[in-house]
């Protein structure tokens, strides 16, 4: 007992565990957010988009530019919220129906080398249009200070955060098991061929999938950017990141990128306390072993 | 057969010659081309004639480059042996994940490449005190009497060209035929009597022996290796080489190299920002446009809708 | 599969012929007219915040000196390369500069392992290279040669100002967020060495290495809340450093640890954290507002608004005098007297002027390029991070050290470089 409390002196920190697992989970909750997002593309149109993470970073850099431009304050810090993630699902869906619709029928890895190539564009352009210094969102002002959690502070931003995960996990769920277009969604990643036989606008079904899938990205950065510094590279830190959370969790399941994802972030969290030169290791150790072991992930399904 | 092999006998003497016109400058980028365009055919290995495309590749590469250092650095070894080294520490590298996977097709041997080449990236970045973390090892430098420019040159030119016959010998081989049956159509190639596993684990070991060969080339070229050599973004490199170049053709990588390079040299001089941005677009189009790469461009007058690779 | 000899062929001849482009691509240069220096530097990401300040004082240096003559009648000139904060890059970008563009000499750096890449890569070229930005000491000690100089600061003089500082408090218990790369490491060393040093009987609770450009820190924040330390170094810098500091300002991490770091007093910082500024933090700075400071530098006043001026000129957002500029602006005219002093840009005789040693006035006081090591000292100022009465913050209570009088001598020097090699060996 003495030894795991000299090797891990906060262990009995029961305050301040609780806060870092609350920390952890809002770390969960934006990669639960990008990952779902690719996961869903995936589980539809059997593309892994690569790009992801460059709709998470797009997003981001949206919001700074939009909260430039609105004015000072809450609202505007709002509205952008609610912007950026549309900007990005516009762009999504310009990519989808230019490029992505003209290779469904081609190799998977050319599928996945020509989102790779997405990658690369999307980023100059990016750094283009801004440029190539770090930027930042603010917090709005309700939200930039800090409340108790068992007498820890705890930044108020992350509460609205986890706040809204339940939300958006709840919506999605509804979304997909309770309206139409959600059963057809389903229906597609079952079948496809037969979905179209059936009747069903597959291509435009395959549209809307891809913009509602981008604009989760979009989602994701746009609420993380104030966490965060906007900058350059942001894309590759999420997207291997939602990488593991995807494969771990299973490609095409809700629930698998779910769990997966705050698992990913709680260890991301512990991960600095615990084992601080290998957590990046570690976690890539464990994606490498639910790959050999079952590599359609926890809760996917097996490649037909 | 003699016409082609009166080509590269052409082509050969021509690069012999070489260093008598151009520059210092474009010498260099001569040895880079040929490390290039050997680490693309050893990827090609398994992607055209293999049928799998690994994003990971460049772990390989930086394994060989960091062996042949750390071995000529920290062992104190010379450098021939060093160089001689690299690739099995490679194929070793390769055995160890090829052997996890091949297990798995396409899109999740895609991703676990990419998951074992970060994972290789992270250990040489985090393992400061072996393998020197962000700063590399540096002052990597070959013997005195290959220290010039042109005597590497040289060098190279024997050790790759000598890479490239090994492939070449590979792939023509009935190995290598049967390497091909399994990218048409696993299924039919075990049914006669082919074991799939065991030919792609070995085209994965030969593809990382030799894509050490060339990381070990550049290491002493470049007089330093860095992480930045096993980051996923390099393992880009051989792709873009390799479907810039053609795919279904031998020496599509190596055509594929100078375009690549040339390409590279060009656009850093004018406009260094776009570069990704060119790298990007040129895949885009290559996939839409030029599925056979530059090479398949000239071969064929008529398209023929490619069957896919593999199932 | 079809081997196509006439597809290979044809391909592979067009590909080694389009080779015979280059000469003509290559561009052409009056021969010998201006002297070239090739500068290699990070123009992209986290860097930005120093290197663009830096570029203009760099800049506004030249301009003085081609207005006035120039070198040995000629013009000084910068070839500009970004190497995106890799190494590998400045490796490229520096071999591509001697061999192709033919540079006199090389400069530049602000990441240390760029700085290192590049001094090897001189030391094999046999081209002087000026290390200007990047601040690890092993540039010029421990894998010190004489192809290369070092311009500005090394992370040892400002690290021991703060140590000293800190050795002036009754705090035994330390942790440190330091970023996990050479200059990162490099300097938490020197604070660590010195301040044990100091006072022997501090001890580390806490070591924290995210690596460079991180941006989420949250997890290192708590982590550094419950560690029982009393005070906490910092070496993060730039947009990172930015970013932590907003990041813990909820926790209320600098409040209740002391905050020390070299890299917050400079208003490259300061100003992008406004109200958010960790007040009570222990700092270095380039106190270019300060009144005391101004007084005993008069000079000072007048680089002040020259600089501004020509800031606002290139159309630079934010025209304060900078510690950037001030060391790209030292730089340029280190790097011309050296090369004016050898009466040639023969490399053996610039660098027989270096290691003599010589002394340069600037309007903040003497900098010294002290011969034994090639290293430049200048003056170094600390204080503590305030809040202005207008919602700005500042470092106040400035104290002033200069370089020479706490760096390492060049008999400690001469040991280190001597430890150094035998490792090698």
């Amino acid at each position: 007992m003495d030894l795991i409390t000299s090797l891990f002196p906060w262990i009995t920190n029961g305050p301040l565990i609780a806060v870092q697992v609350m920390s952890g989970l809002s770390v969960g909750m934006f990669l639960f957010l990008v990952s779902v997002g690719m996961s869903l593309i995936f589980g539809v149109t059997r593309i892994v988009n690569l790009a992801h993470g460059s709709f998470y970073m797009v997003s981001a850099y949206l919001m700074v530019t939009l909260v430039e431009w609105l004015p000072e304050g809450a609202t505007g810090f709002w509205i952008s919220l609610v912007l950026a993630p549309i900007g990005v699902a516009i762009l999504g869906g310009v990519i989808e129906v230019t490029l992505l619709r003209r290779i469904y029928h081609r190799d998977p890895m050319m599928q996945l080398i020509l989102t790779f190539g997405l990658i690369l564009i999307i980023g100059t352009l990016v750094l283009l249009v801004w440029g190539p210094d770090n930027k930042s969102v603010s917090r709005p002002d309700a939200l930039a200070g800090s409340v108790r959690i068992f007498g820890q502070p705890f930044p108020s931003y992350y509460l609205l955060v986890l706040g809204l995960a339940p939300v958006v996990a709840v919506g999605l769920w509804l979304v997909f098991y309770r309206t139409r277009w959600g059963m057809l969604v389903r229906a597609a990643t079952v079948d496809r061929e037969m979905l179209g036989a059936l009747g069903v606008d597959v291509s435009t079904l395959y549209t809307e999938v891809f913009v509602f899938g981008s604009w989760l990205a979009g989602l994701g950065g746009a609420l993380a950017a104030p966490t965060v510094a906007v900058a350059l590279g942001m894309d590759a830190d999420v997207l291997i990141n939602a990488f593991v959370v995807v494969v771990i969790g299973g490609l095409g399941s809700f629930a698998g990128t779910l769990i997966s994802a705050l698992l990913v972030g709680e260890l991301q969290s512990f991960g600095i306390l615990i084992f601080p030169a290998v957590s990046i290791v570690l976690l890539f150790a464990i994606m490498a072993v639910v790959l050999i072991v079952r590599p359609w992930g926890l809760l996917g399904r097996p490649e037909e | 057969m003699t016409r082609a092999t009166a080509t590269w006998a052409i082509g050969f003497v021509v690069a012999l010659a070489l260093p008598l016109v151009l520059s210092t400058f474009f010498i260099v980028l001569l040895i880079e081309i040929a490390v290039v365009a050997l680490f693309a055919t050893a990827f090609n290995l398994l992607m055209g004639f293999g049928g799998m495309v690994s994003f990971g590749h460049a772990a390989y590469f930086a394994l060989g480059a960091y062996a042949a250092s750390l071995l000529a650095q920290k062992a104190g070894w010379p450098m021939l042996a060093a160089l001689a080294a690299a690739p099995v520490v490679a194929a070793f590298g390769a055995l160890i994940f090829g052997f996890f996977i091949v297990r798995l097709t396409h899109t999740y041997f895609a991703m676990l490449s990419l998951a074992f080449g970060q994972i290789v990236y992270t250990i040489i970045f985090k393992w400061t005190s072996l393998t020197g973390g962000d700063n590399g090892l540096l002052n990597v430098w070959p013997p005195a009497f290959l220290r010039s420019h042109t005597a590497y040159y040289y060098f190279t030119l024997l050790v790759i060209g000598a890479c490239f016959l090994a492939l070449y010998a590979v792939v023509t081989s009935p190995f290598g035929y049967a390497l091909k049956a399994i990218r048409e159509n696993p299924r039919r190639a075990r049914f006669i009597g082919v074991n799939v596993r065991r030919h792609q684990l070995y085209a994965f070991v030969l593809s990382g022996f030799f894509s050490g060969v060339a990381g070990g080339i550049f290491a002493f070229h470049n007089g330093s290796v860095f992480p930045d050599f096993a980051f996923f973004a390099k393992s880009f490199e051989p792709l873009v080489v390799v479907l810039l170049g053609g795919v279904q053709s031998f020496y599509g990588p190596l055509a594929g190299a100078f375009g690549f390079k040339l390409l590279e040299w060009v656009i850093s001089k004018w406009a260094p920002i776009y570069w990704p941005l060119f790298l990007g677009a040129i895949v885009i189009a290559v996939i839409l446009v030029l599925p056979q790469g530059f090479v398949g461009l000239l071969e064929r007058r008529t398209w023929r809708p490619r069957p896919s690779i593999g199932k | 599969m079809r081997i196509s000899r006439r597809g290979a062929l044809v391909a592979t001849l067009l590909m080694s012929g389009s080779l015979g482009l280059g000469p003509v691509l290559e561009p052409a240069y009056a021969q010998g007219k201006p002297i070239r220096i090739g500068e290699i530097n990070s123009y992209s990401g986290v860097a930005t915040v120093f290197t663009f300040p830096y570029k203009e004082g760099l800049a506004m240096a030249t301009k003085e000196i081609n207005d006035a003559g120039g070198v040995l009648g000629r013009k000084i000139e910068y070839v500009h390369r970004d190497d995106k904060l890799k190494p590998d890059e400045a490796v490229k970008a520096a071999r591509e500069l001697v061999l192709q563009e033919k540079v006199d000499f090389l400069a530049g750096c602000i990441t240390s392992a760029v700085g290192l890449a590049i001094s090897a890569y001189a030391k094999d070229a046999k081209v002087l290279y000026f290390a200007t930005h990047c601040q690890t000491s092993r540039l010029t000690w421990d894998d010190g040669h004489r192809y290369v100089a070092h311009t500005t600061n090394n992370v040892n003089q400002y690290a021991r100002v703060l140590a000293k500082k800190a050795a002036g408090f009754p705090y035994k218990k330390w942790a440190h967020i330091s970023p996990d790369y050479e200059y990162g490491q490099n300097l938490w060393e020197e604070f660590w060495a010195y301040l044990k040093f100091l006072k022997p009987d501090v001890q580390v609770v806490q070591q924290n290495w995210p690596k460079l450009g991180e941006s989420d820190h949250s997890s290192y924040i708590t982590a550094l809340l419950q560690s029982g330390a009393e005070a906490f170094f910092s070496g993060l810098w730039g947009a990172q450093e930015i970013a932590f500091v907003k990041q813990a300002r909820p926790f209320g991490l600098t409040e209740k640890l002391h905050f020390f770091t070299p890299a917050i007093g400079t208003p490259d910082e300061l100003d992008p954290l406004g109200k958010e500024a960790p007040v009570g933090a222990i700092t270095t700075t380039f106190p270019w507002y300060d009144e005391a400071v101004l007084k005993r530098h008069p000079k000072l006043a007048e680089w002040n608004k020259k600089y501004s001026e020509w800031a606002k000129a290139q159309g630079v957002k934010d025209p304060q005098p900078k510690l950037g500029a001030s060391w790209g602006y030292a730089s340029g005219y280190i790097i011309a007297e050296a090369i004016k002093r050898a009466k040639s840009t023969d490399h053996d005789k610039v660098i027989g002027v270096l290691s003599e040693g010589f002394e340069m006035e600037f309007p903040w006081g003497k900098v010294i390029m002290r011969g034994c090591d090639q290293q430049a000292m200048p003056p170094q100022w600390s204080g503590v991070v305030k809040m202005g009465k207008d919602g700005k913050p500042f470092v106040g209570d400035i104290e002033e050290t200069h370089g020479k009088d706490i760096i390492k001598s060049c008999d400690e020097v001469a040991k280190l470089r001597a430890a150094a090699a035998e490792k090698k060996k």
